[in-house]
């Protein structure tokens, strides 16, 4: 009973453990910089000697507010037509393959390449120059595949027998994936953009080089560039010391950030399971 | 609605998905572009397995060199390093979930270990600079950032994925086998131990060399703690790997000089590691399941 008692041991050891990080990294950032959050430091601008000593992050919050929506607007409505377009129109499964295979290729590149692709491709050769614009499409393609993975899942588990049913009635198939499915599957739909929002929020490598900026005010367009909490997170850290306290503080608005949506996500995606 | 409005929408869809599909596939058609006129400087073996990295010329003997090495080296390193840890923990926590816990306990805990998917990169870095870092001082490690910081740092990242992929798994395999394990009255953790655990093990491992693809090509957290030197990885030394390199040094580099062509390069060969390990997997799996198998499905 040897091996029964070490797989059991693992088990909770494992469980114990995992469940451990996540508790400290949140405990640890709202501890750690609850200190710093008050009025002032979220709603003005990062001051000091050593950028972010006194003042807030006020402009990276819009900043960061900016470059989601963008890139949710951009990557979430092809990644759901996508999958929409693979469950129900696609009928030659060679081309579901191309599709596919694209998709995958896209999710493995690594974010700061896409950034890189952004800065080459659209700050220099478009010369629209750095802005929200072009980190937000780095952001978009990057979100893309992963959007769309979640949509495509959540539609092939809609029961066939409404698929069915709704043919069976002499519904075209427009019909049915506009007012069956897609309404079936709206919740997840959402939740799935939460999460692809929350993903390019947190992301730094695609705003390095493209849009995002250690400073500026509030963005008025976006063909302006932008703070952004990540990129100021990064660099409060390389400042070093002076600039600690304000590090905490980023983070721990992102963190909190990252909870609501997940809780919403969560309790959006839920769906009734019948097993 | 219309016939006319029907069609229109699909229509719309059609497009989209073309246009999608255009822009995804122009996106790698442009990195190819940008990455090969390196070739005329650096040959594909020199870009491969030469150490010596010397993008600009300072007028030091031996001139520009472009070996990249190093770096895929500390990208596998560190990948591998964060899948060792991470299986470890996440085999546990997967086992845990599909065999002791209930239905209600898994619906709370999965949202739970999905946040540390949500955690931006960054924030993981800042935890481990100030966390990690100052214990691997306190251990004799020179300031600290070390391959090994960047590996638990990464193993934190991948746990998510590799608990949910793993659990499902064993659900699967324990749906498949625990009544005929309970009905011969073996206990539920022998049970585990001998049947579900070597019935899972083939989708595990596939599981496992996923996260790897993931893991190569995270940037943000593992550039902050891993010291970024142009080293061969060792476990307690420096290193860097693909994505710091190219996160540190493209700011720098002259647009379409040799050194902004090598750059992209080296974001060319990561991609092109990690698009056939997600390929590999994809057709292993399908030809496996082809096959069948029980507990495989």
């Amino acid at each position: 009973m040897l091996k029964a008692r070490l797989t059991k041991m693992w088990a909770y050891a494992g469980m114990g453990l995992v469940l451990g990080i996540v508790i400290f990294i949140f405990i640890y950032i709202f501890a750690k910089g609850a200190g710093s959050i008050d009025l002032e430091f979220l709603l003005e601008s990062p001051r000091g000697a050593v950028l972010g000593m006194e003042g807030g992050i006020f402009p990276a919050i819009m900043g960061s507010l900016a470059f989601t929506l963008t890139a949710v607007v951009l990557g979430g409505i092809p990644a759901v037509a996508t999958a929409v377009y693979i469950v129900f129109i696609c009928k030659r499964s060679s081309f579901e393959n191309i599709i596919r295979g694209v998709l995958q290729c896209i999710a493995g590149i690594p974010s700061i390449v896409l950034g890189l692709f952004a800065y080459s491709f659209l700050v220099r050769d478009l010369a629209i120059g750095r802005c929200i614009l072009a980190s937000s499409a780095a952001l978009a393609v990057m979100i893309m595949p992963f959007i769309e993975a979640r949509v495509e899942k959540s539609l092939r588990e809609i029961p066939q027998q409404m698929l069915s049913s709704s043919y069976a009635l002499g519904c075209s198939r427009g019909y049915t994936v506009f007012h069956i499915a897609l309404p079936y599957v709206r919740q997840e739909i959402i939740s799935a953009l939460i999460l692809g929002g929350c993903f390019a929020m947190g992301a730094t490598p695609p705003l390095i080089f493209t849009g995002g900026v250690a400073f500026s005010g509030v963005p008025q367009t976006l063909l302006e560039p932008a703070m952004a909490l990540p990129l100021h997170l990064y660099l409060l850290v390389a400042q070093g010391t002076p600039s600690l306290g304000a590090a905490y503080g980023t983070a721990f608005v992102m963190m909190a950030v990252i909870l609501i949506s997940n809780a919403l996500a969560t309790f959006y995606g839920r769906r009734r399971r019948w097993k | 609605m219309g016939k006319k409005l029907n069609s229109a929408f699909l229509l719309i869809i059609t497009v989209l998905t073309a246009m999608a599909l255009l822009v995804l596939a122009f996106v790698i058609f442009f990195i190819v572009k940008e990455a090969l006129p390196v070739l005329e400087t650096a040959g594909l073996s020199e870009l491969l397995t030469g150490s010596r990295w010397m993008p600009v010329d300072y007028g030091t003997s031996g001139g520009m060199a472009f070996g990249l090495f190093n770096f895929i080296a500390g990208s596998v390193a560190v990948s591998f390093l964060a899948i060792v840890i991470s299986s470890v923990v996440g085999l546990g926590a997967a086992m845990y979930l599909s065999c002791a816990a209930g239905e209600r306990t898994r619906a709370f805990v999965y949202p739970v270990i999905d946040l540390l998917a949500g955690i931006p990169s960054v924030v993981y870095g800042f935890v481990g600079i100030v966390v990690m870092l100052p214990l691997f001082l306190k251990a004799g490690v020179h300031t600290g950032s070390c391959v090994l910081a960047a590996g638990i740092l990464l193993s934190a990242m991948l746990l998510p994925f590799l608990v949910s992929s793993c659990s499902d798994t064993m659900l699967r395999a324990k749906e498949c086998y625990m009544p005929s394990a309970e009905a011969m009255g073996i206990s539920k953790w022998y049970a585990m131990a001998t049947i579900v655990l070597p019935a899972s093990w083939r989708n595990i491992l596939f599981s496992m060399i996923l996260a790897v693809g993931r893991a190569m090509g995270e940037t943000m957290a593992v550039m902050m703690v891993i010291g970024n030197a142009n080293l061969f990885p060792n476990i307690l030394g420096k290193g860097e790997t693909i994505a710091s390199v190219i996160a540190l040094e493209m700011g720098t580099a002259v647009v379409g000089s040799a050194h902004y062509h090598a750059l992209y390069m080296a974001g060319l060969i990561l991609m092109i590691i990690v698009f056939f390990i997600n390929m590999g997997i994809m057709l292993l799996r399908k030809h496996l399941l082809n096959r069948g198998g029980a507990g495989n499905a």
